[in-house]
């Protein structure tokens, strides 16, 4: 059954007068539990793409249906619980809270639901454990190397049990090893947990992990790959 | 209260930036409170004024004196119960720098007139048998830790009053019953004052009990009648009356001093709000990721205001805290003096915190707006 059903999106953004087309009538099908690499050039249309399944922007035109709902139509208040219900957002760069420590930081998003104290403590432990950083709850992010940063960061993406993962770039500020170790989790958590993820990056490499690839050009799906992972 | 770390956290970000704002909020705050204490000051005194008891001075002004034997004149006027008077001294104990107010006065009629003026049977005794004693506030003592016989020496500051230094033991210690009553004051007798005085028997201004209250404008009009067109020509007025002129002697107090609290407070409030704006302006990226993780903007706002909020009421407590500290604490030499009920009162206290808050949401209002209609993807890509 498929979790992500995209049906003729297509998305332009205006500058003053001009109208700049970024996506062209992009049909996609993610069934859940995949791990979906999204590749393309810069400008092709793949973080646009990730930004409407995320519901933090909205297409000019077509439908967008994840987990049964055609968030598309939502509203403002609507869609922002949407979010905090069914997506976990990794990004490029992490985008920690500075003043936090790296439990605030994942505990961030349980911040909204109604668990108790105690409760998100446990959510938060769990999430940080599965990173492995169980022993960094107390560290702030300027105490964390930038793969430990990133780790931290997908805590807070799993800490309320997601639907969806999207991750955008997660590891193009990463060096080659940290690289390494955040596609390993990101495997981990789409085999061990189920986990549905689409995942936007440049580095082949980084796709090799993703079960299906696909290739966006101009805004225009151009191929699907079935990945070696 | 499981936002509340998320929002002090925000707010200590930038802690020297929080600690101004916070420090500017609280020199408004105390400013407020001051000058309110200063208005409050003088309505107090104003409000516990007798309504029995007419003030006359001479019209030209109070500084000029008039003949005791207008005290006779007033006496036998119909409706007047008693009449006293007193003597503005001016002297200058140790250093001009120690003012308070020096009165010579009738003493027995002073004291019988004025039931607010609190002391001890024994001590009024006392001070009634000694022509050179003095009855002192217990705010006075207190400030320069006098005790009763001690030897207190002061020097004429009115050359009227001769040249050579007045020496005087104090026989007792009253206490304030009223906010008309100032408990930082010196009073002496008047005689001791007479006697060597540039003339003889001349009053400063009368203080003239009446029958009856509603009389107050008939006798003020009779007594200024007695002496009209005579070289002490007087004007008389209720001693309320006489309060108030003598706070309107500094101007419209209440315009100036509202006009004066108003521009801190506005200056305030553009200052907080310029620095939260700057704060949230700085804090675009991590507003976009907030509301990429499912925070409503209704909830962005909140925090916003909230952190405004918390920055203010912190400041307000500050200011009014140190309001009350320096203004109403006496051995900071503030409270007293001119204004016999200068303090910072509850309510100035409750007002000024109001203010503080008024001061945050405002102040915080337009940053919170800003951020909580941040475009999400536009906050993201500024950065990323």
């Amino acid at each position: 059954m498929a979790l992500i059903d995209l049906r003729d999106v297509s998305k332009s953004y205006r500058r003053d007068a001009l109208e700049i087309p970024v996506l062209n009538g992009v049909t996609i099908t993610v069934p859940a539990g995949d791990f979906m690499g999204l590749m393309g050039p810069s400008g092709s249309g793949k973080s646009t793409l990730l930004n409407l399944l995320a519901g933090i922007d909205r297409p000019t035109r077509g439908s967008i249906r994840v987990a049964d709902t055609e968030i598309s139509s939502l509203s403002e208040r609507a869609l922002a619980g949407w979010r905090a219900r069914h997506i976990g957002f990794i990004f490029q760069l992490y985008n920690l809270i500075p003043v936090l420590t790296a439990f605030e930081n994942v505990e961030l998003p349980l911040l909204l639901t109604s668990l108790s104290k105690k409760q998100r403590r446990d959510h938060v432990m769990t999430a940080l454990g599965i990173v492995g950083l169980g022993d960094r709850e107390k560290h702030y992010p300027r105490q964390l190397s930038g793969g430990q940063e990133q780790r931290v960061a997908i805590a807070r993406a799993i800490v309320t049990d997601p639907t969806l993962l999207l991750a955008d770039e997660p590891t193009g500020d990463l060096d080659a090893r940290s690289a390494g170790e955040v596609l390993t989790l990101l495997q981990r958590l789409n085999r061990e947990y189920n986990k549905t993820i689409v995942m936007v990056t440049h580095d082949p490499h980084a796709a090799e992990r993703a079960v299906h690839v696909l290739h966006l050009e101009k805004g225009t799906l151009v191929e699907q790959v079935e990945s070696r992972a | 209260m499981k936002f509340a770390r998320l929002v002090l956290k925000s707010a200590r970000r930038s802690k020297r930036r929080t600690a101004l704002t916070i420090l500017s909020v609280a020199i408004a705050v105390f400013l407020f409170a001051s000058l309110r204490a200063v208005l409050d000051g003088f309505s107090a005194v104003a409000e516990a004024s007798s309504s029995t008891r007419v003030v006359t001075i001479r019209s030209t002004s109070m500084i000029f004196n008039m003949p005791t034997s207008h005290a006779d004149v007033i006496r036998g006027i119909p409706g007047v119960q008693d009449v006293t008077w007193a003597n503005w001294f001016g002297g200058i104990y140790k250093d001009p720098k120690n003012f308070f107010g020096q009165f010579g006065i009738d003493a027995e009629s002073y004291l019988r007139m004025y039931p607010e003026i609190l002391v001890s049977p024994g001590e009024k005794r006392a001070f009634l048998e000694d022509r050179t004693g003095a009855l002192v506030g217990d705010g006075l003592v207190r400030k320069y830790g006098w005790h009763v016989g001690d030897r207190i020496v002061i020097q004429p500051g009115i050359p009227y009053y001769g040249t050579q230094d007045y020496t005087f033991t104090i026989r007792g210690v009253y206490r304030s019953g009223a906010s008309n009553v100032d408990n930082q004051t010196f009073l002496f007798h008047w005689k001791y004052l007479d006697e060597r005085a540039g003339g003889a028997g001349q009053v400063g201004w009368y203080v003239t009990q009446l029958r009856n209250p509603d009389d107050a404008a008939r006798i003020a009009m009779v007594i200024d009648q007695k002496f009209a067109n005579s070289p002490y020509e007087t004007k008389t007025d209720t001693e309320k009356q006489f309060s108030a002129q003598f706070a309107s002697m500094l101007g419209n107090l209440n315009l100036l001093l509202g006009s004066v609290a108003l521009a801190v407070v506005i200056t305030t409030l553009f200052v907080a709000g310029n620095t939260m704006a700057m704060s949230v302006r700085e804090r675009t990226t991590e507003i976009a990721v907030m509301r990429t993780l499912g925070y409503p903007a209704s909830t962005i706002f909140l925090l916003v205001v909230g952190e405004g909020l918390m920055v203010a009421i912190v400041g307000g407590a500050i200011g009014a805290g140190l309001a009350r500290l320096v203004i109403n604490g006496e051995y900071l030499g503030m409270a007293g003096g001119f204004i016999p009920a200068f303090g910072v009162n509850n309510w100035n206290v409750v007002v000024g915190l109001g203010l503080s808050v008024l001061i945050g949401i405002l102040a915080a209002m337009i940053p919170a707006t800003m951020a909580s209609r941040l475009k999400i993807v536009d906050a993201l890509r500024r950065v990323a």
